[in-house]
């Protein structure tokens, strides 16, 4: 019997010797330089995948020596800290193509963790290595930094004074672009954060963000059917997201 | 929608034990492999959905004063009304250990004591015990809330009635049966047309929003005669919504039923000339088909969700409320929660042990696949809205529908031929003819069921019609 395809929880094709993982994060800044996959092997690039971390596991915690950058293959990743009294707060969350670590470079140690949200794959690049890589590729280092920032931007973006609406909208709709840029679908999705997750992150109580939601739903932006999300008025959700995502 | 065929000998071909689909899987298929740990988990992550299902609380309480012959229901039969208040009490101990799984911000939209017989009871310890569920778990006070409680108007008083309102119960269900007396003796229920009367009437005088009768077709001794008259009476009551069941004889699986003599059960086709009467005495009476063996005033909340396509299915019957978890309390009292089915032990010594020890009382369950999830939702549409649409189950599940479902068409295929199903563009469709057999259309999307029932088996399910 057939199972059901989830098409709501994006799963990358594998790459091989000579292509690039479908999600790969690095693969348009490689191939526009004319370095295909095989090329890359040349250059000694460690590149490997790992994985399956199951929901919950770690696959870094703060204060682990760094070692390598890894993009996200399958699944989605959240990051946190912990504070003195033990009170989390997350930092951001890592879908398919998208890249944890950055913000270790310039330290030697990870600052934050890594948990896997569902089951995660990664695809692992050793750093020194992705660094001399990035000085033979010149697109790879702005790239290598434009990720970077966008990290820093994320979480400077929620900073501001804004409605609980503003943020559920600008979430949805980072996360529908996210999916986009993958070539997943960007009207249906699954979200794999928690609603304490979502909050946390948010800056909100756990009670507005299913309120919040509600809203959304009465107002019919989207619709929510347990985890899944589908975007019904595009237009309506991303210009409540306009304050947030700025553009 | 609202239009039924009658066809008896359409019927009598396609009566076959099937499941009534208050679930998909159907209880059968729930196994001892389901724990503890299982259950929180599913507790803890619809908590943790992005709106977090309302709850819909179901409360059992088995104790009878006598035994209807024909019941398949857990009870048990005592005089002694002292061992109320041990259960209610462990019934509150339960409830507070399981509401501590669910977030305080879910709002109980709906609440369903059944039985056995709830009034069993008094008002006063149903009051506490509904206060005490009121402090663990969140009741709205949205007025669209439905707080039921099945009656007995054998042994409710009219006093009764009024404080079980007070309580905050506004839809009462009343169990009749049949008023023939014949019946009634062979049934071991005496229940005057009086008292009954009686005991609507209290109930609106009461407040009750709603009032529901249950009828019961096939039982012993019954001729088209009596459950005419039956029909005639109630349907001049009017409560707002009637369930006309057919009687299941399973023996070897209900004790009680061995009471009945199986002789004096009508034939396959008395069987469907009583159903044929029912249906056609409510219709024309006014009355709504909801679907299965459901009938509602044009009014009544069940029959505007059926035209605005809301309607739902759980183990509580027909409901307007959508997509609650429900948490079953009580010995026997099933949960669906997140993706999973669970029931409590049937047993009251076992119930009462684990609820001692302060452990969730839990004897079985399943976890719910992928491919559970999206023939519930199949199957769902069918009995509550009397077709499927191919596109949207292809959209909200992501697959192709006439592939994923080869098999299941192919099942399909007779029905089709017989005209109990149209294939309208991307709609399955339930036709006039069909609309009494929704069972037997859904059994076509059931994976668990053998394609071929073996007629060794024992069956696990009543019959159809």
């Amino acid at each position: 019997m057939t199972r059901p395809r989830d098409g709501s929880r994006p799963i990358a094709d594998d790459g091989d010797a000579f292509h690039f993982c479908s999600t790969c994060a690095f693969s348009a800044t490689c191939l526009s330089q004319g370095f295909d996959k095989s090329r890359l092997e040349e250059l000694h690039m460690l590149v490997a995948h790992v994985g399956p971390f199951e929901e919950g596991e770690h696959i870094f915690r703060e204060g682990d020596p760094f070692e390598a950058i890894a993009a996200v293959r399958v699944g989605t990743v959240k990051t946190y800290v912990t504070d003195n009294e033990g009170r989390e707060q997350v930092l951001g969350f890592f879908l398919p193509g998208e890249v944890i670590g950055l913000n270790a470079i310039s330290h030697s140690r990870y600052p934050c963790n890594a948990v896997a949200l569902d089951s995660v794959m990664l695809c692992k690049f050793s750093f020194p290595n992705i660094a001399a890589l990035a000085t033979r590729v010149p697109n790879l280092q702005s790239h290598l930094f434009r990720l970077l920032s966008e990290d820093i931007g994320k979480a400077a973006l929620l900073a501001g004074n804004f409605t609980a609406d503003e943020r559920l909208a600008a979430f949805v709709v980072s996360l529908a672009r996210r999916h986009a840029a993958r070539g997943f679908s960007a009207k249906r999705f699954r979200l794999s954060m928690t609603r304490t997750d979502i909050a946390n992150y948010l800056r909100l109580a756990s009670e507005s963000v299913s309120r919040g939601f509600s809203r959304l739903q009465d107002s019919g932006l989207l619709h929510v059917d347990r985890r899944e999300i589908e975007i019904t008025d595009s237009v309506k959700l991303e210009a409540l997201a306009r304050n947030i995502l700025r553009e | 929608m609202t239009r039924l065929d009658f066809d008896p000998a359409l019927l009598r071909r396609y009566d076959r034990p099937g499941p009534r689909y208050t679930s998909y899987p159907s209880s059968p298929q729930f196994s001892k492999g389901f724990s503890d740990a299982d259950f929180r988990r599913q507790a803890s992550r619809s908590n943790q959905e992005p709106i977090p299902r309302d709850l819909s609380l179901y409360v059992h309480v088995p104790f009878c004063f006598s035994p209807c012959f024909y019941c398949g229901c857990n009870r048990i039969i005592t005089r002694d009304v002292s061992r109320g208040g041990p259960y209610a009490d462990r019934l509150v101990r339960e409830a507070e250990m399981t509401a501590s799984l669910f977030d305080r911000d879910r709002d109980v939209v709906q609440l369903h004591f059944g039985g056995g017989t709830p009034n069993f009871l008094s008002p006063g310890a149903l009051a506490r015990l509904v206060d005490s569920l009121g402090r663990f778990f969140h009741f709205t006070s949205s007025a669209n809330r439905d707080f039921s409680i099945e009656l007995d108007p054998r042994s409710v008083h009219d006093g009764d009635i009024a404080a079980y309102a007070a309580v905050g119960f506004n839809r009462a269900s009343l169990g009749v049966q049949d008023f023939d007396r014949a019946v009634q003796l062979a049934i071991n229920r005496e229940q005057s047309i009086e008292e009954t009367l009686r005991a609507i009437d209290a109930c609106r005088a009461a407040g009750f929003r709603s009032v529901n009768v249950d009828l019961i077709y096939g039982l012993p001794r019954q001729t088209l005669a009596g459950f005419m008259h039956t029909l005639d009476v109630i349907a001049k009551a009017r409560p707002d919504r009637v369930a006309v069941y057919g009687y299941a004889h399973m023996p070897q699986l209900f004790k009680a039923q061995r009471q009945i003599e199986e002789s004096e059960l009508p034939d396959a086709s008395e069987r469907l000339a009583l159903l044929q009467i029912a249906v056609e005495k409510l219709t024309a009476a006014g009355y709504e088909y909801i679907g299965l063996d459901h009938f509602a005033l044009p009014g009544d909340d069940l029959s505007v969700a059926l035209a605005a396509g809301t309607l739902q299915r759980n183990f509580m019957g027909y409901t307007t409320h959508s997509q609650c978890d429900l948490i079953g309390l009580g010995v026997s009292s099933i949960s669906h929660i997140g993706e999973s089915y669970s029931q409590n032990f049937r047993e009251l010594p076992e119930w009462e042990i684990a609820v001692d020890q302060g452990r969730l009382p839990l004897a079985r369950g399943m976890l719910l696949d992928d491919d559970d999830v999206l023939r519930a939702d199949v199957i769902q549409q069918l009995m509550c809205r009397g077709f499927v649409d191919r596109v949207q189950i292809e959209t909200r599940h992501d697959i192709e529908f006439d592939l994923y479902f080869a098999e299941s068409l192919i099942r399909l295929q007779p029905l089709v031929e017989d005209g109990l199903v149209r294939l309208e563009g991307t709609r399955i469709v339930a036709s006039s003819r069909g609309r009494l057999m929704l069972r037997i259309i859904a059994m076509c999307f059931d994976r668990y069921l053998p394609v071929q029932a073996s007629p060794d088996i024992r069956p696990r399910h009543s019959r159809a019609i």
